[in-house]
């Protein structure tokens, strides 16, 4: 049996002697496996009350704290990009304010922070982590830091740093340049900064500096004592709020559930109670490994003595008919469809449709033993060509004497012998016996906005009728209405004025007057116009405010990490009902009453790469709604399993003043898996999008089925990343 | 359309969205649906396998077949063997929770949550049956919750102990205890037993299938 060189002596270091070794001495000594999740501060980091550590989290870990201070809330996701670089997003509430900017009597405000760990904790030497706060946000919570953090005994952590910014205004010792002060003018905001969202780069490390400093003791993995001296004076929330600073002393006392839920408790500044919750999560850990779906069948080896009988091609036809039957009913039983069938005397191939399997070398590997044990036994070579919307989306080859032989063995051997390949021109005939298809849906919906400071969060729950019409795979009908059962996205009364056509910035009247409305009503097109190459286009009513048509060209060879596209889209602008009719691109602003002509056309160029151990880029660039043009830059981290967690930038020729309220589109986006609560697989994703604020620069079209997440899907790059579930 | 029949219409909308989505898609996952389940619906308590299924089993089918319980989850099944490939025999529950044996040890599982998705037994194995005193490297494999492959590397020790008689099932006969403990860096260390016969044939096992799973004893009922 060959075992391909995984029998590596040369990383086991110890070796065991059994002979007095006692069995229950192996047993008590247990197992270090998961890796120790930090204690988040109030702003959602690893760090200690209100000060920062150098402290990272396990690798890829979703953290969603919200921490309350005295009158300020701060709700905080942050996310280890990388093992040494955390990224978070906050968005956070001071009461009791009388400021500008102030709505209802809280200041609202966003902000984003980076962190990164410059050196790892060695035997001597601390961690030491450097990092920037809220440095694309308005600047109430502006600060840089550097920061060491030593463990000097089991559970001991001593911390010390320097910091900028907010993190200076205590008794600072030394100043670093000009910084504007945070309260410009006895005010956050003032001419240079009212639109917020620049990146204030230039003001990074310069200005006051001031030592903070703090201790933490874990007397056990479930509880941390913590005592700080910090340097954030909180002038913001003394000047503007009804904060009492009255000593630079926190603190505070953690405790964690057994589910990793961080508690926390504080008193802080000599006035101030406060309070938190963090809900640390892993995508690389949560869920039941591999999943809790049945097995698949298994491989069904030939009898040597069969792989010659070429007896059964007499009656080529009626053989295949058979087999086919058979092929139907089993994968059937895998939840696998098949859309057409070549079989010849020594190679078969299939048209594989994979309705649930998210990993698709699961959907490959269950067709595959399948087909091991319905084929006549003189088939030798398989190719399974994944379908997606009727276009063939790779070719999986594999010998059939290579599933025999390595059923038992590392998948990585089968990945080895497995080769994938451009289907164009190999995929066999559509059987359009089972077509026209229609499915339908009647289900529950929701719809969000968020940070609208006179309501962050606005919520419609209703009723969804969605139905598809597919006349063959690659022709496909799709539409959906939706009625509001309860909510408030309707009486949004907010009105802000736009330099720009209001291509986005009039949601509040598509929300209070399309209900019920259509949500999308569109005739789809897809093919393979060649190799390498595939094609989308798509007319009809595309999205809540556009109607219009949209074409599409792809191209992403198979074993590729580049993938290249273009799409040009002519819209029109839907009524406020959302029905079937359509109004003129002219939009009028309700504050300046200025007249503005959104165009017709827009569209993009797209780069898409894949770097690797699931990261991703996409960076787009072209001609946006409005009219503006410019490029969007998107950076995505990706778990196998479905989780996706990113970030997106827009910069286009709109200056920040025309822009408003932020200066330029950017955002966060969480992709999570159905499978993850369910156990079995499921291809259904859920994703959602943070937008600071939504504004009419850089934003596009909303068109459903672009192709390059459905086509990557099957190619050489995402294949083997989950290729571990090949016999699962 | 009558007022009852709208009635009835009526319900079944309601309990669509109430309880999730209808619809023709047989396919289509349903996140309420999830939720709901994770909620509300508990694992149902394992039953314990009666003397009187086991023969029942057996009267059906001459098959070879195997008891199994998962010591942690107190749950107990038989397993019937469908299919072999070489020296690897895969055995399968009713629901389609598989369990491969090579010779008797567990080489894989499917179904049963953080499977074993194989493993390199040769060397463990080889020594196991001849029932002789040495080292050997033993590997398995696991899926992460991400899908990536979890790769345990584990020294092993074994020892033949005393001998034993055997019965259960069909399965009777003097064979020997043989102890396989195992340590690694990758995973925690654990202790496998086998009882093995005159031929090599492993009749019976409590053997670890990693952290979720843990112990597992196995009795073959008939070879």
């Amino acid at each position: 049996m060959p075992y391909g060189g995984a029998n590596q002596p040369g990383r086991i270091r110890r070796g065991l002697a059994i002979s007095g070794v006692s069995v229950t001495a192996i047993l008590l000594t247990g197992t270090v496996l998961a890796e120790a999740v930090p204690s988040f501060n109030l702003y959602g980091l690893p760090g200690l009350v209100d000060m920062p550590t150098a402290e990272m989290a396990p690798d890829g870990t979703l953290g969603f704290t919200y921490g309350r201070i005295g009158d300020s809330h701060r709700g905080t996701m942050m996310f280890q990009i990388t093992p040494k670089l955390i990224g978070a997003f906050r968005y956070s509430g001071i009461d009791q304010y009388t400021g500008l900017g102030e709505v209802g009597g809280v200041y609202y405000d966003r902000s984003f922070d980076l962190r990164y760990q410059l050196w790892n904790e060695g035997a001597i030497r601390p961690a030491v982590a450097v990092g920037l706060q809220d440095f694309i946000g308005t600047g109430a919570y502006s600060a840089e830091y550097v920061v060491a953090t030593k463990t000097i005994a089991p559970g001991l952590k001593v911390t010390g740093g320097l910091g900028w910014g907010r993190l200076a205004t205590h008794n600072p010792v030394a100043t670093f340049g000009a910084r504007p002060p945070i309260l410009g003018a006895g005010n956050i905001f003032n001419a240079a900064n009212s639109t917020g969202g620049t990146l204030s780069y230039d003001n990074w490390f310069r200005g006051d500096v001031a030592p903070f400093a703090g201790i933490s003791y874990a007397p056990n993995d479930r509880l941390t004592f913590t005592l700080e001296y910090s340097s954030d004076d909180y002038p913001v929330e003394t000047t503007n709020a009804n904060f009492d600073y009255a000593s630079s002393i926190n603190l505070g006392v953690d405790y964690r559930l057994k589910n990793g839920t961080q508690l926390s408790a504080y008193y802080a500044y000599g006035s101030a109670l406060g309070f938190q919750v963090t809900y640390p999560l892993n995508p690389k850990t949560l869920g039941m490994p591999g999943g809790i779906e049945p097995a698949g069948v298994p491989v069904k080896p030939r009898q040597p003595s069969d792989i010659g009988d070429l007896g059964w091609t007499t009656e080529m036809a009626s053989a295949k008919a058979v087999t086919k039957d058979r092929l139907v009913k089993s994968l059937q039983k895998e939840s696998l469809e098949i859309e057409g069938m070549t079989l010849e005397p020594r190679r078969a191939t299939i048209r594989l449709r994979n309705p649930i399997y998210g990993a698709p070398s699961q959907a490959i590997g269950r067709a595959a033993r399948v087909m091991t044990r319905v084929l006549p036994a003189s088939v030798e070579e398989f190719t399974i060509v994944p379908v997606e919307n009727g276009m063939a989306m790779s070719a999986v080859t594999m010998r059939r004497s290579d599933l025999e032989r390595l059923e038992n063995d590392a998948a990585v051997e089968m990945l080895a012998r497995t080769s994938i390949t451009d289907a164009f021109g190999k995929a066999p005939p559509t059987d359009l016996d089972n077509f026209p298809k229609f499915i339908w849906a009647l289900e529950p919906y929701y719809s969000y906005s968020t940070f609208d400071p006179q309501s962050p969060l606005r919520l419609d729950v209703g009723a969804k009728l969605s139905g598809t019409v597919q006349f063959t795979p690659n022709i496909i009908l799709t539409g959906a209405i939706k009625k509001r059962f309860l909510g408030n996205l309707d009486d949004i009364s907010r009105l802000d004025e736009s330099k720009l056509p209001r291509v986005r910035t009039d949601y509040a009247a598509y929300n209070r007057e399309g209900d019920p409305a259509i949500d999308q009503l569109t005739l789809s097109f897809f093919g393979r116009p060649g190799r390498d190459l595939y094609s989308r286009f798509t007319v009809g009513y595309l999205e809540q405010m556009y109607a219009g048509a949209s074409a599409e060209l792809l191209w992403k060879p198979v074993d590729s990490r580049l993938g290249l596209g273009v799409e040009v889209n002519y819209v029109q602008r839907r009524d406020y009902d959302q029905l079937f009719g359509l109004q003129e691109n002219v939009t009028t602003d309700p504050i300046s009453g200025a007249q503005m002509t959104i165009p017709h056309v827009n569209g993009h160029v797209s780069a898409y790469y894949d770097f690797g151990k699931g990261y991703h880029g996409q960076l787009d660039v072209g001609r946006y709604l409005a009219g503006d043009y410019g490029g969007t830059l998107t950076l995505q981290r990706e778990f196998a399993n479905g989780w996706k967690v990113g970030a997106f930038a827009t910069l286009t020729d709109v200056s920040s003043e025309d822009f408003g309220e932020g200066s330029f589109d950017k955002g966060i986006m969480i992709t999570v898996p159905l499978s993850v609560g369910l156990g079995t697989p499921s291809r259904t994703t859920s994703t959602t999008v943070l937008r600071s604020v939504q504004r009419d620069g850089g934003a596009r079209v909303f068109v459903p089925d672009r192709l390059y997440e459905k086509v990557r899907t099957w190619h050489e790059p995402q294949v083997e990343d989950s290729w571990g579930r090949f016999w699962r | 359309m009558n007022g009852k029949t709208i009635l009835r219409t009526a319900a079944v909308l309601a309990s669509c969205l109430v309880l999730g989505a209808c619809g023709n898609d047989p396919y289509r996952g349903n996140s309420f649906e999830v939720l709901y389940d994770s909620l509300f619906k508990g694992d149902a308590a394992p039953q314990p396998v009666t003397a009187a299924q086991i023969a029942q089993v057996m009267a059906a089918t001459d098959l070879p077949m195997a008891f199994v319980n998962i010591e942690e989850r107190k749950a107990q099944t038989v397993l019937i063997r469908i299919e072999t490939n070489g020296p690897y025999g895969t055995y399968a529950t009713a629901d389609r929770k598989n369990m491969v044996m090579r010779n008797g040890m567990i080489t894989s599982t499917r179904g049963l949550g953080d499977d074993l998705m194989s493993t390199d037994v040769d060397a463990v194995l080889s020594l196991v049956r001849k029932r002789t005193t040495g080292n050997a490297v033993y590997i398995q494999r696991f899926l992460r919750s991400d899908d990536a492959t979890r790769v345990l590397t584990y020294r092993c020790g074994v020892e033949p102990d005393k001998s034993v008689d055997v019965a259960m099932g069909l399965v009777r006969g003097r064979a020997t205890e043989v102890i396989v403990a195992c340590e690694s860096e990758d995973g925690p260390p654990f202790v496998d037993y086998y009882v093995v016969d005159g031929s090599g044939e492993i009749l019976a096992s409590r053997q670890w299938l990693g952290v979720t799973t843990g112990y597992v004893a196995m009795h073959r009922l008939r070879l």
